[in-house]
């Protein structure tokens, strides 16, 4: 719609401001294709949508979050604790797969708990709120594993390893579980009644508060949602392992972060959405397995892939302040 | 309007007591560490939480400006999360260039200081130019500086024995440690150039109102921009005394780095009397979270508790700020 209306005097301008990263992400996937041989394989394009599994599910926590107008730096902490949660429950307790994943979850939605109540009981700002709670979790993990030696398992259950490693007609589980979690977010954030008030509150909350919109409640529902979201992805990350490594979230912050901000400048509006998300996580995962095939090694890779970050992040902003 | 002010002076008596409860707890601790522990107020432990604390305090400074230019709302105001990572980069590349190249102090720390003023200059780029927001901006600056981290040290440590570095941790003036005279005589500098320059208070005037300051023919920008290269400075200094401390460098420091900092920025905040950021205030923030974290050490607490507690005052130094201001406001309100 706003194309048709801007397409008078710069056609061009308006095609670069809509679909500049996705210019962008084209010529990646072209200078990868060139460069290195198996990237086009079916098979290799099979790993990136796997390996991009986990980091879509943290990503779509931090989705709703941002949509809500907050951040949410302890999606790692909720990843871990899903982990640690389901792993020991089925180590030490041995209780049945199904319960330890339900038990996962819970652990990581008390991460999104303790959010809910610094931001919405005591008002601090979610940047401090969910930076606190991560500093807090960091320490808990390595009090708890002396240090952050890893918990193993290795008699896990077959069906909770299956969550990891088994496939169902080919397609391996995690794409089932983070295709599920996707399609549950579509419908939540961007075709029900709820997503328009979780839109309208990350727009300007003092109007949605005008508006009658239960504001608090929405704020701290989110928080706990966005973090047992995380957890499930904790989960797949153990089952695949068959262990819960301490701190192992972290990893995934800045790039669940980057893939909601990348996603952001692709909305007509500027407003972070369930399918830019989406895009955002395949282009990161793309350049990481890129970056793999090329054989870099490991230093080198993580100082390039934190470079292609900011520099996306930075054309991902550019983009949408040009609108 | 007079039968209203008693309970209006209630209340604001209400939100300053809610403001000085960070205080009144680290007073509080600070209080149990000395009973607790027979040796923590001797002047030797006074020495050693300032000898500890120089890193902390001089990255704290350099935060400091940059919130002085931008405000200090946290998620929109001025804020540099890279300073911590910026400073170890430094350290990392005086200690790579030292030890493995032989090169000399001097035109190592020349090459430390050329990457972090680079790393402000991005960080300068990203926010004055294309928008981000500082938060969001430094933050992944620092994630990218971590991975240069990596590749010039390939993760390991690097030990260094040069001389100076050596004399840094040390040595004495009169009495007192080189390190600590030295971030005495830089905190003089920039609280000077703070307060007693034209550039100290035009970029003091941009982060008090950035609209007034544009109509008073201020360029905002440009000072925003200043203020990040002055604090990836601060971190490029306070790289030597991480050397210092440290005896050489080592992977990873910048994450306590980066939790004191924010710590003692905002509790520094928490003394002063307009609850806002302030050169004084971030000194004597450090100093304090340095003197919890060797008073926790001295009576055997698992170090990895240390972490927890520092994450836990920073949400009661925070959620107490906000607190007393809501407390404020619906007292204003009445």
């Amino acid at each position: 719609m706003n194309m048709v209306a801007n397409t008078g005097g710069a056609g061009l301008r308006s095609i670069l401001v809509r679909y500049g990263f996705l210019i962008i992400i084209a010529a990646f996937f072209a200078f990868f294709a060139l460069y290195t041989s198996s990237f086009l394989n079916g098979s290799n394009l099979l790993n990136i949508v796997e390996g991009s599994s986990i980091l879509l599910i943290l990503a779509l926590g931090m989705t709703l979050v941002v949509a809500l107008g907050g951040i949410d730096l302890s999606v790692g902490i909720a990843f871990d604790m899903g982990a640690a949660f389901a792993i020991v429950a089925m180590k030490e307790y041995e209780l049945a797969w199904y319960v330890a994943v339900l038990i996962g979850i819970g652990g990581g939605a008390l991460v999104g708990l303790l959010n809910a109540f610094l931001v919405v009981r005591l008002a601090v700002s979610p940047f401090l709120a969910t930076l606190g709670t991560f500093f807090i979790g960091s320490s808990v993990q390595r009090v708890f594993t002396n240090g952050g030696g890893p918990i193993s398992h290795r008699r896990v259950p077959t069906e909770y390893r299956n969550l990891a490693i088994g496939d169902v007609y080919g397609i391996p589980s995690e794409v089932i579980i983070s295709a599920v979690v996707l399609i549950g977010y579509y419908v939540f954030l961007e075709r029900s009644i709820f997503g328009k008030r979780i839109h309208a509150i990350g727009l300007q909350q003092s109007a949605a508060v005008v508006a009658g919109i239960k504001v608090r409640s929405y704020i701290a529902i989110g928080f706990v949602l966005a973090a047992a979201t995380c957890a499930i992805g904790g989960i797949i990350g153990s089952a695949n392992l068959r262990m819960f490594t301490p701190l192992a979230g972290f990893s995934y912050l800045l790039d669940a972060i980057a893939a909601v901000f990348i996603g952001a400048s692709m909305h007509p509006r500027g407003r972070p959405n369930v399918p830019g998300t989406l895009v955002g996580v395949l282009f990161l995962g793309m350049v990481a397995n890129g970056l793999n095939l090329m054989g870099l090694d490991f230093n080198t890779k993580d100082a390039l892939s934190g470079l292609i970050l900011v520099g996306a992040l930075a054309i991902a902003v550019a983009q949408r302040k040009l609108r | 309007m007079t039968t209203s002010r008693p309970h209006a002076a209630s209340l604001v008596s209400k939100s300053a007591m809610v403001g000085y409860l960070p205080l009144v707890i680290f007073v509080a601790l600070l209080g149990y560490l000395s009973i607790a522990s027979s040796n923590f107020l001797t002047p030797a432990t006074f020495d050693l939480i300032l000898r500890q604390a120089v890193p902390t305090i001089i990255i704290c400074m350099g935060l400091s400006v940059v919130v002085m230019a931008g405000g200090d709302d946290v998620v929109s105001g001025g804020i540099d999360l890279s300073i911590p990572a910026t400073a170890v980069l430094s350290a990392a590349i005086i200690a790579q260039q030292v030890t493995n190249q032989g090169t000399p102090l001097a035109a190592a720390l020349v090459m430390a200081l050329g990457a972090a003023v680079l790393v402000g200059a991005v960080n300068a780029i990203l926010v004055v130019r294309i928008g981000m927001t500082p938060l969001l901006a430094t933050l992944a600056t620092s994630v990218a500086v971590v991975g240069i981290i990596k590749v010039v040290t390939s993760s390991r440590r690097i030990n260094v024995n040069d001389p100076t570095i050596v004399w840094l941790r040390d040595g004495t003036i009169a009495g007192v440690s080189v390190s600590v005279v030295s971030t005495f005589l830089l905190f003089l500098i920039l609280f000077f150039v703070a307060h007693r320059t034209r550039w100290g208070l035009n970029l003091q005037a941009v982060g008090g109102s950035r609209e007034a300051a544009e109509v008073s023919g201020i360029s905002a920008r440009k000072f925003v921009a200043q203020s990040f290269i002055v604090a990836s400075l601060t971190g490029g200094l306070a790289a030597m005394f991480v050397l210092a401390r440290g005896s050489g460098s080592t992977p990873g420091t910048e994450e306590n780095l980066l939790l004191e900092m924010v710590l003692a920025t905002f509790l520094g905040a928490a003394f002063s009397p307009r609850r806002v950021v302030t050169l004084w205030g971030a000194v004597l923030g450090a100093v304090l979270v340095s003197a919890l974290s060797i008073g926790f050490k001295s009576i055997g607490v698992n170090v990895f508790w240390t972490g927890c507690i520092k994450g836990a005052l920073i949400l009661v130094v925070v959620a107490s700020a906000s607190l007393s201001t809501r407390v404020a406001s619906r007292g204003r309100a009445a």
